[in-house]
């Protein structure tokens, strides 16, 4: 008698700790089910902390999947803008002009035969503007109509928002870095580094 | 040599019909009375604990820091030895199920020494977490209404109530009777057979409690498998009546209190069957982590071998498997009329080898490498043997607490039994 | 037997105080253990003189209960006393918000493992804003420097300090999932850490009792200890702070990457997206289609770490 009710007591705790599992797995969708669940857009700009940016910014020339956003404008960033101040519609006359005030610029965008030369991307005729394969004029805010003619899969990740990054906020209105901010136009590859931090070795 | 004076004892008594105060009375004066040698003993085991008391207190001002333990071996010497000896402490079954079950009559009369090595090993569980934690006195967060206890989710509440449940239970029962022996009655049946019956299965629970602490966690594939429970009683049946018999050598040795022999023939028997299967259960574990090696099978590498240049607990393995199959084949093949001695080494060897093996050749091997593959060596600090040392001391005087009046008690008992006209009942 | 039914009745009695003989040694050692301690927790430290008032604010605080019992009075309350003992131990103004999750957000989190070049800006970043403590070098981001072909991080190097990035290795992150199915929060015995409903784990600090069973449970290396007190320098310390991000903790309690909850409730990327010098970190709202990080789901091939444990982790990695 004694050995049966022991032998009921055995069992009840592993009855006991199964149901608690079942209980727990079904009690609460995966996070796929309910990403899909999720189709209603979210209204971004509820998050009302998320509003000050005091960047200068331009509305993109083209739209995401969320619709429009924002850019950070470039051309307060660039110190000699306007170009035309000196690339009036004569060439400046000035002995090593070149050199004296673009000097600083190395390219390095393009490997050997196809490294780019600076006419590729500058408008020739208007200094203040950018120019693409087929001749149309690129405002320097809007580089990335450029750039993504040749690098189009990280342009179509960058509208998407798999490439580049988003300025200070996830939420309320987007503003997103435009391609310059992070590659230098001239020589776009990252460059090597130490560290900004090393983890201690654990032991003791 | 401590010499049992019985007419001294029972001189002492204040007053046998007196009930709870005399009791402890009684009993206090029963353990602080003794030869030079239990008076040295019990100086030196209080020596330990004051040292273990203030090495709490600066880990208590300090922080864990002070130990050995990191991010990637965050339970260390503490946890190891709770493993340890929760299985001592269900290892009492080991005494009460014969006793009471089969109504064994020689396990019967040295049932309440194995309760009182529970008991004594529990108190050392609880001591063992409580220098764990990082935040002792918030451990009433976990009491339900006035904090929050997330039963049964979290085994470590399993292991709360069960472990104080057994507590109660192995406290309770021979407190019970105890008392009534002190009084001279037999202890009435109906009121702590139950109890008694319940604590058989409450002692598989203890320990299975344990084992499924480590054993439910995936994060921890050297722990992450199902024969990690049933090692776990296996090795706590082997480890646990080696302790006992331990105590009771010390006992036969030391005191007058009559101990027959054949307890000792049936303890070795069940030490022999519990040890042969941890032995096997261990090769299962070796087999499955080296024959196929997979990234899961490095912490069994770092434990047996060395990973990475990292290698300190190696020879605690290797020695403990040694401890282990000595203490077996000891044990599995004494000579019918073997000494005290022979035994007491058979069963230091045993338990040792068990004690490294599922103690810290458990835990620390569990967590590394990390889940991130990173590894590291774990050396305890001094303040962490302190300890450690100071709560196993504190277990070994609980023990000899309990012990020590209720041979008093029993041995009085008896011979009221033999002469119940002498004592006036 | 007469005596014998007058007997039973201390018994009941004998039951409580039970503990008290046969216990005796366990309550002596930790009653003076237990007694130091509490003198020092309400006094704040062996010898040293505290105010009264730090002691008295250190007391109220000892008894509160967990976070998500509190009424907003009771958060309140508490906030105010955390601030006033900010004032008074480190002379600092801190700022501690108690801001409830957003309506219909649900956290996610994307790593580039093509585009991170191993530069760790995200782990300095991330200690700056959550008060880590300096001495240990506790940090929740970790860097793996790895080779190509392997995607276990046993076979990655996580203690590099050269020139990065090394030609032929690839770099990967790793930091606090928060997993929708967390073995942390299983395993925790008095729920002091749980999901919010916004999907970040967080940890009460307050409530945990340091049994370090959230650590053995986590798959990933996500929780750390506070093993001593955190060391801070004052000038460094962020006092823009939440009650469960990157308030300052002590030590014995748990801690963990909280997707900078003080941060990402007020709409802004988590200090790690933000710091990222070559944008491989991906932030927003799962629930809303929109979002960059449902774009990364949709069209990258995306694969979670560990996923066969079942911890349906809220971050994914994926490679251009």
């Amino acid at each position: 008698m004694k050995i049966l009710t022991l032998r009921f007591a055995f069992l009840l705790l592993p009855a006991l700790m199964l149901l608690n599992s079942q209980l727990a797995i079904a009690s609460q969708d995966s996070v796929l089910e309910r990403i899909q669940a999720a189709d209603q857009p979210f209204d971004n700009m509820q998050v009302e902390s998320a509003h000050q940016l005091t960047v200068e910014t331009v509305l993109a020339k083209e739209s995401y999947q969320g619709g429009a956003f924002r850019v950070l404008a470039r051309k307060d960033a660039i110190s000699r803008y306007r170009c035309s101040v000196c690339h009036t519609k004569k060439t400046p006359q000035v002995r090593d002009g070149a050199l004296i005030t673009h000097g600083d610029i190395k390219i390095n965008h393009g490997e050997g035969k196809n490294e780019l030369g600076c006419i590729e991307c500058h408008d020739r005729q208007d200094r203040d503007f950018l120019v693409d394969m087929e001749g149309q004029k690129i405002d320097f805010d809007h580089s990335y109509q450029l750039c993504g003619q040749c690098h189009f899969r990280p342009k179509r990740d960058w509208l998407g928002g798999a490439h580049g990054k988003r300025v200070n906020n996830w939420a309320g209105e987007r503003v997103v870095m435009n391609c310059t901010s992070c590659h230098d136009p001239h020589s776009p590859a990252f460059k090597t580094k130490m560290p900004e931090a090393y983890s201690l070795p654990l032991e003791e | 040599m401590f010499v049992y004076e019985k007419s001294k004892e029972e001189m002492m008594i204040t007053n046998p019909k007196k009930g709870l105060v005399a009791f402890i009375l009684d009993c206090i004066r029963w353990t602080l009375s003794g030869g030079v040698a239990y008076y040295i003993y019990l100086a030196i085991l209080l020596v330990i604990m004051g040292a273990g008391i203030y090495a709490y207190g600066q880990q208590f001002q300090e922080g864990l820091i002070i130990t050995g333990m990191s991010n990637i071996v965050s339970w260390g010497l503490y946890i190891s030895n709770f493993t340890f000896f929760v299985g001592v402490a269900a290892a009492a079954v080991m005494l009460i199920l014969p006793a009471y079950v089969y109504k064994d009559k020689d396990f019967h009369e040295v049932v309440i020494i194995g309760e009182g090595v529970a008991v004594g090993a529990l108190v050392m569980c609880l001591l063992f977490i409580t220098v764990d934690m990082g935040g002792p006195l918030k451990v009433w967060h976990m009491i339900p209404g006035i904090g929050l206890f997330n039963w049964p989710s979290s085994i470590l509440t399993w292991d709360v109530l069960v472990l104080n449940g057994y507590l109660a239970l192995n406290a309770l029962v021979p407190f019970y009777i105890l008392y009534c022996n002190y009084h001279d009655r037999k202890p009435v049946g109906w009121k702590y057979l139950p109890f008694v019956f319940l604590s058989i299965f409450w002692a598989v629970s203890i320990h299975m409690v344990t084992a499924f602490l480590y054993q439910g966690l995936p994060a921890r594939p050297f722990w992450n498998n199902p024969l990690l429970g049933p090692r776990f009683l296996a090795s706590a049946f082997a480890a646990g009546p080696a302790v006992i018999m331990m105590v009771l050598i010390a006992i036969k040795e030391r005191t007058s209190y009559p101990i027959d022999t054949t307890i000792f023939f049936k303890l070795k028997r069940i030490i022999v069957v519990a040890a042969v299967i941890n032995l096997v259960m261990l090769f299962s574990e070796v087999f499955k982590e080296f024959y196929t090696f997979t990234h899961h099978s490095l912490s069994a590498q770092y434990l047996f071998f060395g990973l990475e240049g990292h290698d300190s607990l190696v020879p605690w393995i290797w020695t403990a498997i040694a401890l282990n199959i000595m203490g077996t084949l000891l044990f599995a093949f004494a000579p019918t009329k073997s000494s005290s001695s022979y035994l007491m080494v058979a069963a230091v060897s045993l338990f040792t080898g068990i004690w490294i093996e599922k103690g810290f050749g458990l835990i620390i091997p569990g967590l590394v490498p990390s889940p991130m593959g990173e590894v590291v060596d774990y050396t305890p600090s001094s303040y962490e043997i302190l300890i450690t040392l100071g709560v196993l001391a504190t277990g070994v005087l609980v023990v000899t607490m309990l012990i020590k009046p209720a041979l008093v008690i029993l041995s009085r008992y008896k011979e009221g039994l033999k002469q119940p006209e002498a004592d006036g009942l | 037997m007469d005596h014998g039914k007058k007997k039973d009745a201390p018994l009941k009695t004998a039951d409580l105080l039970d503990s008290k003989c046969t216990r005796r040694s366990f309550l002596k050692g930790v009653s003076i253990a237990a007694a130091a301690g509490s003198a020092g927790l309400v006094t704040g430290g062996c010898g040293s003189v505290a105010s009264s008032e730090e002691a008295k604010l250190k007391w109220d605080e000892f008894f509160k209960k967990n976070y998500r019992m509190m009424t907003q009075e009771e958060k309140d309350a508490t906030v105010a006393r955390l601030e006033r003992l900010a004032k008074l131990q480190r002379g600092l103004d801190t700022r501690i918000s108690t801001q409830e999750p957003l309506d219909n957000v649900l956290y996610g989190y994307a790593f580039n493992i093509t585009r991170c070049k191993g530069y760790m800006d995200c782990v300095e970043a991330c200690v700056q804003e959550n008060n880590l403590d300096r001495q240990s070098k506790t940090q929740y981001i970790r860097i793996f420097e790895m080779d190509p072909g392997q995607l276990d991080p046993t076979s990655g190097d996580g203690k590099y300090y050269h020139e990065v990035p090394v030609e032929d290795k690839f770099y990967m992150g790793v930091q606090c999932f928060h997993c929708e199915n967390a073995p942390c929060i299983k395993a925790c015995p008095t729920k002091a850490t749980w999901r919010e409903p916004d999907g970040i784990v967080v940890v009460d600090y307050d409530w945990c009792i340091g049994c370090r069973y959230c650590m053995a449970a986590c798959p990933y290396w996500g929780r750390r200890f506070n093993w001593g007190d955190p060391v801070v320098p004052k000038e460094e310390i962020n006092t823009k702070q939440h009650y469960l991000g990157n308030r300052m903790r002590w030590k014995g309690v748990m801690e963990k990457c909280t997707f900078c909850v003080q941060r990402t409730r007020q709409g802004k990327l988590p200090a790690c997206v933000d710091a990222c010098p070559t944008g491989s970190r991906v932030f927003g709202n799962l629930l809303d289609p929109d979002s960059e990080i449902r774009f990364v789901l949709k069209n990258k091939k995306v694969f979670r770490f560990r996923e066969e444990l079942g911890t349906d982790p809220k971050f994914w990695y994926f490679m251009d």
